[in-house]
C-alpha cells in the first residue's frame, strides 16, 4: 500500500506504435500520453492531475531511437536526455547533448524525455532553447496515420497547438556540421533548473549565427538582429575568430534583446495631457532583473566565444 | 539538510603519535548498529508502519498568511463515502493551546488563521486520497487580513496574537556606553530562512488503547515532551498516552511537531480506528519549524591595534507567528552576539517578534548562527580598516578559558579559540587548478554549467564560532538511563532518542567501556521509559552518556561486589576485559558468566548537570552549561559575471574536549560543514507576502554531492571539559554556525564585495574583472 495515488489512472493502455498510441488517444479523449512521466506523475502524486486514463508511449520503438533523411537527424520523441547525453549523439548535434547532460540528475535524465521536453513546455525545459536555435521541426502524427510538421517555435509559443489525439512523433533537426554550444546558469553546482540558458549555433552553409536564451520567459527567446549583426561581421570563409569586444557586444545586444528596458512612462501630469517635452521618467530595472540581464549577456558571449574558437 | 550527509570521506589528520584503533569501547569507531538496514533501505521508519484496519488522516491548511475564518462547513466532507470523522478545534476535548514555553499556538486555528498552512480541521477516512478530497471538500469562508511580514512593522502593526507581537526583548548592557574606540565599523545584515528539510517528511501512526487512551508512533525528539502535550490536549492522564519512537528520518531541529501528533490522536480516538498520517513535502514544509530569518545591525569600536573596545548591535528574530523556542533562540543570539572575543563593552537589545511568515524555532546552532554570519563579517571589515589580515585581527581577541562573556559568565570550560584559529590558519591551501582537461577543475556552475576559468576568482575566508551545549537558562537539564546485564548481554534503556547524532552507538561504547561486556544492546525507545529530554544542544552525549555511564558503573559494582569480598581487595583493584574479571596483579581471575553466576544485575541512574539561571532584565547570567568553539578556514571559487560560487575546501579545527567515536565525530563535523553550505549559498525558503513560494526540493535547493566542498578536519582539540561526562562536548552545532560566516568572508576576499546577506546571492558575487 502506498499513500500515493494508485486509483489515479483507470485505464493504462500501453500502444506500440505511434499509429496505435493515436489511435488509443482518439478512442479516449480524456486519457493522457505519458513518456518518462517526470512532470506528469509528480503533478499526479500531487493530486493536481486525475488523470481517467494513461496511454505510457514507453513501447513505442519507432520514436526511441533516430535516423537520417536528406541532411536532417529524424529524432524520436521518445529519447531519454540519457541517450542524447551521450557522445555517439553529441558528435551530431552537440548542444543538443550538452542540454540534455545539464537537466537535471541521473534518475531525471534516465527517464526524461526529449518529445516530453517539448509537451511540457517548461520555461527551464533544457532542451527548449537549443530546438529552438536549430529551428527544430516536429514531426506530429494524427488519427489515421496523419503526418503534420510544424516548427518548434510555433509550438512553444502557441500559435499551433498539438489537436485531439495527436502526438510529438519526431523532432526534425538539421545537421549543421558546425560548433554549437550550450550554457546554463543555475543556483548550485550541483543538477538545478537554468536561471538562464543560452544556446548558439553556426550555420556556415547559410552563413548564419543562431541564438536561443531560456528560462527567462515562457519560452525561449530569439535576439534575431543580434544574429544577423554577428554573422555579418563573421569571416566565414577564414579563421572565424571575432575580437573579444565584438564578442562582448553581442552579448549585450543579446541580453538587451530579450531583457530589454521598460518603457520610459511620461511623468504624470495633473489632470491634463502629455505636454511636449516634459520630464519622461526612466524606469529602472530591479537589481535582480539587472543581475539577470548581466547574466545572460555574459553567457552569450561565452558561449559565441566557444562557438568561434 | 539531512541528518548524516557523511559526504566527503576525508579521514581525519588528528596530530598525535598513530594508535592502534580499538575494537569496541570509547574511542572505538564503532558503526551504528542499524547502519546496515538504513542503507538496505528495510529499516522500518515511520513511514512504513501499518496496522489492521487502519484510516488515514489528511489535514486541511489554510492558504493564506493571515485571514479571518467566518466559517468552516465540513458537511460536503462528511457526506463522502469512506470519510469516518472530521476533526476541528471544538473536538479537542483538553487545552485548545499548545506551546514550548507558552501555550499560545492553537492545534485547530478558529476565528483567525496567522501563517500559511496552519491546521483548520483534520479528516479521517479509509483511503489516503479520500481523505484529501474530504480534507479540500470542507468549505472554509476567509476574509483575508493583510499580513505582517516584515519583523520591523511588527512592534507598530495591530496585535497578530493575544499575547502581543513582542515575544521577548533582551537589552544586554555590559561595561562602560561611553566608551568609544579610534576605529568603528558598521554594518546591516540579512539571515534567510533556513529548513530543517528532514529527509524523511513526517508520518506517524495513532492506535487506540482499550483503557481509553492512545499510542503515538512518531519520530519524535523529544518523546516525553511530545507526551505531555498531547495528554493536555486530548485530555487524558499523561499514562494514558504513550509515544513509540520510530526511526528518524532525518533531525537537524524539532521533527513531529505536535501539530501532526495531535490530530492523528484525536482522530484515533474520535473514530476507535488506528490512523496513519504521512505528511507530502509541501506539507513538511508548511507544518514544521525554521530557522529564523534575522536582521542584524552592528557597531565595532576598536583601538589602533584592533582590539576590541565596545561591540554595538540590535537584533531582531522573525518567529513567525508562534513563540515555539524563540525565547531561548533570541537568549543565544544575545549571549553570542560579539562572538568567541573578549569584548570589554558591550551594549546588544534583542527583540523576537510575531510575524504572519512561517513559524521559526529550533534548528540547530539556533541564534548563534546568524550573530556568527554578523560578527565575523564586522571582524572583517575590521581588518580591512586596519590593515591587518583577517585571522590576525580574530587572533588578537580571541576569547580564552578564564574571560568573562558579555553576560557576565565566566568561561570555565576549555576555550582554545586561538589555537583553533593557527591550525586552520597553518593548513597548507589547497593547490590552485590549471585548466586543462586532465585537472577535471570543477568550476563555479557545475560539470555542464557555464563556467569560465579566465573568470574566476578564489577567495580565502575565516570564522570563528561558538554555540552553547545543553538546555540555557535554568532549563532542567536532566536523563535517566537504565542498564541491565544477563547471560553475557547488556542492555541500555534509555529514552534518549538516536536522532542521527549516534547516541545509540555511543551508549553500547560507554557500556563496553564500563562492564568489559561486548555484545551492549539499546532498547527502542517509548515514554513508559523515564524521560531523558529532547535530543537537541547536544544534550544526550552529556547528560544521557552521563546517566548510562553512572548506571554501567553502578551494575560493575553489583557484578564486582561478592568477588571482591571473596578476593579480599575493593572493587577498583578489578578489571573486566574479554569477558574475564581479574585483579590488578593478574594472579587472581575469573570469567564475567562465572561472576554472574545466572544473576540478572539491573541499575538505574541519573545525569543532571550544575542548573543555570536566567538571563535578567539587563542580560545577564550565568546562563549556559558549557561552550563549544570551531574555527574554519573556506577557500571558493567565484564566477564574478555570473555570481557563481562554488566552495573548494573547508577546513575545520573543533573543540571536541574527547573523541568518543572518531567516524561518527568525523561524519558530524563534514555533515554540519554541508548544513552550512546550504545556508550560505542555496538554502532560503522563500515567501510572498507571507505564502511560501516553493515548498519543495526544486525550489529549495539542498547541497548535492557536487556543492559539498573538500571537508578537512585539521585538528580536534582534546582538552576534556571537567564537568562534562567523559570530558567530550557535543560536536553537531558548531560547525553549522561557523561555516556560513567563512564562505561569506571568502566571497568578501574574491569579489572585494560587502557580502551582507546569507544566502549569498549571485548579483551580491560579482565583480569588475579588474577590481
Amino acid at each position: 500500500m502506498t499513500t500515493h495515488a494508485p486509483q489515479a489512472a483507470h485505464s493504462v493502455t500501453l500502444p506500440v506504435s505511434l499509429d496505435e498510441a493515436v489511435a488509443a488517444l482518439a478512442a479516449m479523449p480524456a486519457a493522457v500520453p505519458v513518456a518518462g512521466g517526470t512532470d506528469l506523475m509528480a503533478a499526479v502524486n500531487k493530486g493536481q492531475l486525475r488523470p481517467a486514463g494513461l496511454v505510457g508511449l514507453g513501447r513505442i520503438g519507432e520514436i526511441r531511437g533516430w535516423h537520417y533523411q536528406d541532411g536532417h537527424a529524424l529524432l524520436g520523441a521518445g529519447l531519454t536526455h540519457a541517450r542524447v547525453g551521450r557522445p555517439d549523439f553529441a558528435a551530431l548535434i552537440p548542444a543538443l547533448a550538452a542540454a540534455a547532460r545539464a537537466a537535471g540528475p541521473p534518475q531525471i535524465r534516465n527517464a526524461g524525455t526529449l518529445g516530453g521536453n517539448i509537451a511540457s513546455a517548461a520555461p527551464t525545459g533544457d532542451t527548449l532553447p537549443v530546438l529552438a536555435a536549430l529551428e527544430a521541426e516536429l514531426v506530429i502524427a494524427g488519427p489515421g496515420g496523419a503526418r503534420r510538421e510544424i516548427p518548434v517555435s510555433h509550438l512553444l509559443a502557441g500559435r499551433e497547438m498539438l489537436g485531439p489525439a495527436e502526438l510529438i512523433g519526431h523532432v526534425r533537426v538539421p545537421l549543421l556540421h558546425a560548433p554549437q554550444v550550450f550554457l546554463k546558469a543555475t543556483g548550485r553546482t550541483g543538477p538545478g533548473r537554468a536561471t538562464a540558458s543560452v544556446a548558439v549555433v553556426l550555420d556556415p552553409a547559410r552563413r548564419g549565427v543562431r541564438c536561443a536564451v531560456g528560462a527567462i520567459a515562457t519560452m525561449p527567446l530569439r535576439p534575431l538582429e543580434a544574429e544577423r549583426w554577428i554573422a555579418s561581421l563573421i569571416d566565414w570563409d577564414g579563421e572565424r575568430a571575432l575580437a573579444p569586444e565584438a564578442l562582448t557586444a553581442f552579448g549585450d545586444y543579446v541580453a538587451a534583446a530579450c531583457i530589454p528596458d521598460p518603457e520610459p512612462v511620461p511623468a504624470a501630469q495633473e489632470g491634463g495631457d502629455t505636454v511636449a517635452g516634459a520630464a519622461v521618467e526612466q524606469p529602472v530595472l530591479s537589481p535582480a532583473v539587472l543581475h539577470l540581464r548581466r547574466t545572460v549577456a555574459a553567457l552569450a558571449r561565452r558561449a559565441l566565444g566557444r562557438a568561434l574558437s | 539538510m539531512s541528518n548524516d550527509a557523511a559526504t566527503t570521506a576525508t579521514p581525519p589528520a588528528v596530530d598525535g603519535p598513530p594508535q592502534e584503533p580499538a575494537a569496541h569501547g570509547i574511542g572505538a569507531s564503532l558503526p551504528q548498529a542499524d547502519a546496515r538496514a538504513k542503507t538496505e533501505g528495510t529499516f522500518p521508519y515511520a513511514s512504513d508502519l501499518w496496522a489492521e484496519g487502519l484510516l488515514w488522516a489528511a489535514v486541511l491548511r489554510s492558504p493564506h498568511a493571515h485571514a479571518r475564518i467566518v466559517s468552516v462547513d465540513a458537511s460536503a466532507a462528511l457526506e463522502m463515502p469512506g470519510v469516518r470523522a472530521v476533526v476541528t478545534q471544538q473536538d479537542i476535548p483538553g487545552d485548545g493551546a499548545y506551546g514550548k514555553r507558552i501555550a499560545d499556538r492553537p492545534v485547530f486555528a478558529t476565528d483567525v488563521v496567522r501563517h500559511h498552512g496552519e491546521a483548520i480541521a483534520a479528516v479521517a477516512a479509509d483511503h489516503p486520497d479520500t481523505a484529501r478530497l474530504a480534507a479540500a471538500a470542507i468549505a472554509v469562508e476567509y476574509e483575508p487580513l493583510e499580513p505582517v511580514t516584515d519583523p520591523e512593522q511588527a512592534f507598530a502593526a495591530e496585535p497578530l496574537h493575544p499575547d502581543g507581537n513582542l515575544i521577548r526583548h533582551i537589552p544586554l548592557q555590559y561595561g562602560d556606553p561611553e566608551a568609544v574606540g579610534e576605529v568603528i565599523v558598521e554594518g546591516l545584515y540579512r539571515i534567510g530562512r533556513q529548513d530543517p528539510a528532514p529527509i524523511g517528511a513526517e508520518a506517524g501512526l495513532a492506535v487506540p488503547r482499550p483503557d481509553g487512551g492512545v499510542e503515538l508512533y512518531v519520530a519524535s525528539t523529544d518523546p516525553h515532551g511530545d507526551r505531555d502535550l498531547a495528554a493536555a490536549c486530548l485530555g487524558l492522564e499523561q499514562d494514558r498516552v504513550k509515544i513509540v519512537v520510530t526511526g528518524v528520518p532525518g533531525a537537524t531541529g524539532d521533527r513531529e511537531d505536535p501539530g501532526f501528533q495531535l490530530p492523528l490522536g484525536l482522530l484515533a480516538l474520535k473514530t476507535g480506528c488506528p490512523v496513519k498520517l504521512t505528511a507530502t513535502r509541501e506539507e513538511s514544509f508548511l507544518g514544521h519549524a525554521h530557522r529564523h530569518p534575522t536582521l542584524l545591525r552592528y557597531r565595532h569600536h576598536a583601538d589602533a591595534e584592533g582590539r576590541l573596545v565596545k561591540v554595538e548591535a540590535q537584533l531582531l528574530l522573525d518567529a513567525g507567528a508562534y513563540a515555539d523556542s524563540s525565547s531561548e533562540s533570541l537568549a543565544a543570539a544575545v549571549a553570542f552576539a560579539c562572538g568567541p572575543y573578549v569584548v570589554p563593552h558591550a551594549f546588544v537589545e534583542g527583540w523576537a517578534v510575531r510575524t504572519n511568515n512561517p513559524p521559526s524555532g529550533h534548528v540547530r546552532g539556533e541564534g548563534a548562527m546568524q550573530v556568527c554570519a554578523a560578527y565575523e563579517a564586522q571582524m572583517d571589515k575590521l581588518a580591512a580598516k586596519l590593515g591587518l589580515e583577517p585571522h590576525e585581527v580574530r587572533l588578537r581577541n580571541a576569547l580564552a578559558t578564564g574571560d568573562i562573556l558579555p553576560t557576565g559568565q565566566t568561561v570555565t570550560c576549555p576555550a582554545p579559540v586561538a589555537e583553533l584559529l593557527r591550525a586552520v590558519r597553518d593548513y597548507p591551501l589547497p593547490p590552485l587548478p590549471r585548466d586543462t582537461p586532465e585537472d577535471g577543475w570543477l568550476l563555479p556552475g557545475g560539470i555542464e554549467g557555464a563556467g569560465e576559468p579566465g573568470a574566476v576568482r578564489r577567495g580565502v575566508g575565516y570564522a570563528l564560532g561558538m554555540v552553547h551545549m545543553l538546555g540555557a537558562e535554568g532549563t532542567d537539564e536532566v536523563s535517566t538511563a537504565t542498564v541491565k546485564v544477563q547471560d553475557g548481554v547488556a542492555t541500555v534503556i534509555c529514552a534518549a532518542v538516536e536522532t542521527g547524532q549516534g547516541f545509540a552507538t555511543l551508549a553500547r561504547q560507554i557500556v563496553q567501556e564500563t562492564l568489559g561486556i561486548e555484545d551492549v544492546r539499546v532498547a527502542p525507545v517509548d515514554t513508559d521509559q523515564p524521560p531523558a529530554g529532547p535530543a537537541a544542544h547536544g544534550r544526550h552525549t552529556w547528560v544521557s552518556g552521563g546517566a548510562v555511564e553512572r548506571a554501567a558503573k553502578m551494575v560493575r559494582t553489583q557484578l564486582l561486589q561478592p568477588l571482591a569480598h571473596k578476593f579480599g581487595m575493593s572493587t577498583e583493584l578489578l578489571q573486566i576485559a574479554d569477558g574475564k574479571i581479574t585483579s590488578y596483579d593478574g594472579v587472581l581471575s575469573t570469567t564475567v558468566t562465572e561472576a554472574m553466576d545466572g544473576k540478572e544485575l539491573w541499575a538505574t541512574a541519573q545525569c543532571r548537570p550544575h542548573p543555570t539561571e536566567p538571563l535578567d532584565e539587563s542580560g545577564q547570567g550565568d546562563a549556559f552549561v558549557g561552550l563549544a568553539f570551531c574555527a574554519v578556514r573556506a577557500v571558493v571559487d567565484v564566477d564574478i559575471e555570473i555570481g557563481s560560487v562554488r566552495v573548494v575546501e573547508m577546513a575545520v579545527a573543533q573543540d571536541v574536549g574527547r573523541v568518543l567515536n572518531p567516524a561518527q565525530l568525523t561524519a558530524r563535523i563534514e555533515a554540519g560543514v554541508t548544513q552550512g553550505v546550504g545556508a550560505a549559498l542555496t538554502e532560503n525558503l522563500r515567501t510572498a507576502r507571507g505564502l511560501l513560494r516553493h515548498p519543495d526540493f526544486t525550489g529549495y535547493a539542498l547541497p548535492t554531492s557536487l556543492d559539498a566542498p573538500d571537508i578537512h578536519i585539521v585538528k580536534l582539540v582534546e582538552e576534556r571539559d571537567v564537568v562534562a561526562p567523559f570530558g567530550a562536548k557535543p560536536a553537531s552545532a558548531v560547525p553549522v554556525v561557523t561555516s556560513p560566516a567563512a564562505i561569506a568572508s571568502a566571497v568578501r576576499a574574491a569579489t572585494g564585495r560587502p557580502v551582507n546577506r546569507l544566502p549569498i546571492r549571485p548579483q551580491a558575487a560579482v565583480a569588475t574583472p579588474n577590481a
